[in-house]
């Protein structure tokens, strides 16, 4: 269950794994076309593993995995990038939230396969060259956290808040940062950390 | 500078950055469930369907048939553990109820299995495919259901002593000129962390590694070690970084001890992340309180009576309670007092501490019954507050070793423009909204408990501090270093902290709003033996050595300004003369009149409170006023809470920043727990039905304008070597009531049960 240094290249067909996981109804043509491929199993079992590529933050990362792992679990238990965080895998606080082609979502309830040659960004990829993104420095200069469980998720929202235009007022950015849940209660700090951080993201 | 960093007025330290924020803004910080573990099985917990009665048969063959299932743990074949003491009666647990012990089920979502697998996955598949049968009974939920049991706490709750009283309530009550009575009721809450209750163990050899948030590492260390059977220097408990805690990773739950003994029968590290829905009842939470006040006082507004009763809400097993009329009964002067706390046993998981446990369902009652008692008397409610400040408390005469009470009502008042307020109920609205103002004074017992620490200094200036005290946001890391730094006088950079870690000195838990003033006081004091131990060694002779308490800054530049007068020590001539490479002290400190046994039970994870009322003489707590502005729309009722504004003093600040951020924090968990949080009990299964963060509704951004925070210069030099009051459960009390006062305000309809909602309000 981590990392393969396989050379094969992935042998995981999403046709297979509709067919295993979801019962033939869906897609019963596929299924019987898929048949008459040696190379891909047909009722295949949905519990065994199944080779996914992920790409984080710029580096493909190769895994033999349950089919049913999130992008959250892969990250943290795969691929022990644990700055992305489980605070309800319900899609409810926000605090697994990162970067998938440049859209912020719940990496809880994303499947990783269906992450599969997407980019994914998550807080790790955030500094460069020891260097915090401006809005790390601006969550840092702004105490827009206490205890940092959320912090992770809630960076990566901002940065998504920003870029898509919804950090022109705190009016706004209340309103599209209201994803994140801060137990804590740091609110007020993170807007004004969104709003310190915006111009120079918008700049750069 | 940001609005973040307010800067430092008189007995305040430096607005300095958290020594944690890099390590939290890059994902570095690594909490418990962060840890790498070589190989770890995965656990998932099955919990109870029902909340009384008892399990005939599980059938487990569809759950083992799931592909990579390790081993399914039930009270047939779970590791034996030993009995294990709440820890008000001297043990560490936050519930007697043992689960995985016998059939029996004491209460609604009871761990009844674990599942271990070779991946969560694979475990979570298998517990839900785990088949229970059970002969169920008629559960008690709650006040209203029959089949519960009610006696008075004093007498069963070792920690609740007395129920305060002075005078002669009734007659004076009698004979009061004006009078008041009514009653208040506060729903269950539960803290909801956002890092899950999770636990990872791992066994090296007869050694245990606990991998868990805990508010109290040296508690659970020793709790575990208790349960296991196994002596307690073979159990560490490690958590540099706590994802919140809020009082629910105060005392120990049953999952550490279950985790613990499958990791060593399988002989392999286990990990358990629970659900956010297991969390509702595999930890603790806030209980239901009800409320009867009785104020009788004369025209001129001066109290000449006052009762105060409570009943709370626990466990069949557990007499927990929270016990608030030790604070309502001396808050204000007042000759006749008399007050009863009760408690009401259900088939409910045994609640526990929840950020300021007894203040915010007990003042809610006072404060909104202070706010009631003003509209009899025709006055200002912060007038009122004035008639009625004391400087000693009235139930055993003691005074308040400082107390700013009216200071912060000021300060407030102006900043939030209370004299643009019209007193008239409905007198105030802006277009289809209606306008209310209300505000409410909050307090919180100050503090302390013995703690250790070790200091280690270098030539170089390099300081590390070891102690195991616990970062749950409050900033212990940072005012810890601040500390270290001003008291050797080396530049704040140099100073490295180790904390979160039960191998390293023991400190209290991180409870009771103690932490900054016990910690920050054993540091200051083992810094001191090094700056004794350095002026020793270069003027043997110099009686400059009894004065180096005194003398601040031993390296050539000091990080604080020295006091005139001050020689500065040349380091590396003490360090030649001791014939060391490095400086190092270990020391143990504690409050005046802690009690004998202090130190021994430091070690052994039980902490011995100073503070508050028990102080000998005297009586100690920090204050605060808070002041709010409610809109509530005429025709849709909608209420919304566009400005909070908070002023508080609490004796020596150590760092602004951090102290904004928590008096912030608790702002805004004040405004929740008046509009917002409540978790709802099925009353006929006793099962708490909103157990998920969508519909246990928690603030988020868009719920939050305005939080003004101000925080008043004060000096108290008789409540622990630093000067610092405890804040972190200062803010959210009394909010509530300062709410549902605006909102009679507003309305001119008064709100005695909380949450208020939307189909509260029949304007």
């Amino acid at each position: 269950m981590s990392d393969k240094s396989s050379s094969r290249t992935s042998t995981f067909d999403r046709r297979a794994f509709m067919a295993g996981a979801a019962g033939t109804a869906l897609v019963p043509m596929t299924a019987r076309a898929a048949a008459q491929d040696a190379n891909v199993p047909v009722a295949r079992d949905p519990s065994l593993p199944v080779e996914v590529t992920l790409r984080v933050n710029g580096k493909d990362k190769r895994l033999l995995i349950d089919a049913r792992t999130t992008v959250l679990d892969a990250l943290r238990e795969h691929l022990k990038l644990t700055g992305s965080k489980k605070g309800c895998d319900h899609g409810q606080c926000g605090a697994c939230t990162v970067l998938i082609d440049d859209r912020r979502v719940v990496s809880c309830l994303t499947l990783a396969l269906a992450a599969e040659g997407q980019e994914i960004t998550t807080i790790e990829g955030l500094a460069t060259d020891d260097r915090l993104h401006p809005m790390q420095q601006a969550f840092v200069d702004n105490d827009a956290f206490q205890c940092g469980y959320c912090t992770p998720g809630q960076i990566m929202s901002a940065v998504a808040c920003v870029k898509e235009g919804h950090a022109g007022s705190e009016a706004d950015i209340r309103e599209y940062m209201s994803g994140n849940i801060c137990r804590c209660a740091a609110y007020p700090n993170i807007v004004a950390a969104v709003k310190q951080a915006a111009p120079e993201i918008m700049k750069g | 500078m940001t609005a973040a960093a307010l800067e430092p007025k008189a007995n305040m330290g430096q607005p300095v950055p958290r020594y944690d924020a890099a390590a939290k803004v890059t994902g570095r910080a690594t909490y418990a469930s962060d840890m790498p573990l070589d190989n770890p099985a995965y656990a998932f917990l099955v919990t109870s369907a029902i909340a009384k009665g008892r399990i005939d048969r599980f059938d487990l063959d569809d759950a083992r048939g799931v592909r990579g299932v390790i081993d399914i743990i039930t009270h047939e074949n779970a590791p034996k553990l030993k009995e294990t003491k709440l820890f008000s009666n001297g043990g560490y647990a936050g519930t007697t109820i043992q689960p995985l012990k016998s059939a029996e089920i004491a209460h609604d979502g009871q761990i009844i299995a674990v599942v271990i697998a070779e991946s969560y996955e694979a475990a979570r598949e298998a517990a839900n495919r785990v088949k229970v049968s059970y002969t169920a009974t008629a559960p008690s939920a709650s006040f209203e259901s029959p089949g519960t049991t009610t006696a008075a706490a004093k007498g069963q709750n070792a920690q609740f002593k007395e129920d305060p009283e002075v005078g002669d309530f009734a007659k004076a009550f009698d004979a009061a000129e004006v009078k008041l009575t009514a009653s208040y009721d506060t729903p269950t809450q539960h803290h909801n962390p956002m890092e899950l209750f999770t636990t990872s163990c791992v066994w090296m050899g007869d050694n245990l590694v606990i991998y868990e948030g805990s508010q109290y590492v040296y508690g659970l260390k020793n709790g575990v070690a208790e349960q296991l059977g196994i002596d307690a220097d073979k159990v560490r408990v490690v958590n540099p970084y706590v994802g919140g805690g809020f009082g629910s990773r105060g005392s120990m739950t049953p999952r550490t001890a279950i985790i613990a003994g499958i990791a060593k029968r399988l002989s392999r590290p286990v990990k358990l992340v629970p659900t956010r829905d297991q969390g509702f009842t595999i930890a603790t939470y806030r209980a239901e309180t009800r409320h009867e006040i009785k104020l009788g006082a004369s025209r001129d507004g001066k109290l000449v009576a006052l009762r105060h009763e409570g009943a709370e809400i626990s466990s069949r097993p557990d007499a927990y309670c929270v016990g608030g009329t030790k604070t309502t009964t001396r808050l204000y002067a007042c000759p006749n007092v008399e007050s009863l706390v009760s408690i009401v046993r259900a088939d409910r998981n045994t609640p526990g501490f929840m950020r300021s446990p007894p203040e915010v369902p007990y003042l809610f009652a006072l404060e909104s019954a202070m706010d009631e008692l003003a509209v009899k008397l025709n006055m200002d409610p912060v007038e009122l507050r004035r008639i009625n400040d004391t400087t000693t408390e009235p139930i055993g005469g003691k005074p308040y070793t400082s107390r700013s009470l009216m200071a912060c009502f000021d300060e407030a008042a102006k900043a939030f423009g209370w004299s643009q307020r019209t007193p008239q109920a409905r007198s105030m609205s802006d277009g289809d909204w209606l306008v209310g103002y209300g505000c409410a004074a909050t307090c919180y017992p100050t503090q302390m408990a013995p703690s250790a620490a070790r200091v280690r200094l270098q030539r170089d200036g390099r300081t590390r501090v070891e102690i195991a005290g616990h970062e749950i946001g409050t900033g212990a890391y940072t005012v810890i270093a601040q500390t270290a730094a001003e008291r050797l006088g080396v530049p704040l950079e140099k100073v490295a902290v180790f904390i979160g870690d039960s191998d390293l000195p023991p400190a209290p838990v991180a409870g009771g709003s103690n932490s900054t003033a016990s910690t920050c006081s054993v540091v200051m004091m083992v810094c001191d033996q090094i700056r004794q131990r350095l002026f020793k060694a270069v003027r043997p002779s110099d009686s400059l050595a009894d004065k180096a308490k005194e003398t601040v800054g031993i390296s050539p530049a000091p990080s604080t300004q020295a006091t005139k007068g001050d020689r500065p020590l040349d380091i590396e001539k003490a360090f030649d003369a001791l014939g060391v490479g490095v400086v190092e002290e270990y020391g143990e400190w504690k409050p005046e009149g802690a009690p004998l046994d202090s130190f021994k039970a430091l070690h052994a994870g039980q902490p011995r409170f100073v503070g508050g009322h028990q102080m000998k003489d005297k009586i100690a707590y920090a204050f605060g006023a808070e002041f709010v502005e409610v809109r509530i729309n005429r025709f849709t009722h909608e209420i919304r809470c566009p400005r909070l504004v908070g002023a508080f003093a609490a004796g020596r600040i150590m760092n602004p920043r951090t102290a904004r951020s928590q008096l912030m924090g608790g702002l805004i968990w004040g405004m929740s727990s008046a509009l917002l949080e409540a978790t709802e009990i099925d009353e006929r299964n006793a099962r708490y039905v909103n157990d998920n963060l969508a519909d246990y509704l928690v603030p988020v951004n868009a719920d939050v304008p305005g939080v003004e925070v101000i925080m008043l210069s004060e000096q108290d030099d008789h409540i622990n070597p630093v000067g610092a009051k405890g804040l972190g459960e200062l803010a959210n009390v009394g909010t509530n009531a300062a709410i549902c006062n605006a909102i009679y305000h507003a309305t001119g309809q008064r709100i005695r049960k909380l949450p208020v909602r939307l189909e509260n309000i029949e304007v």
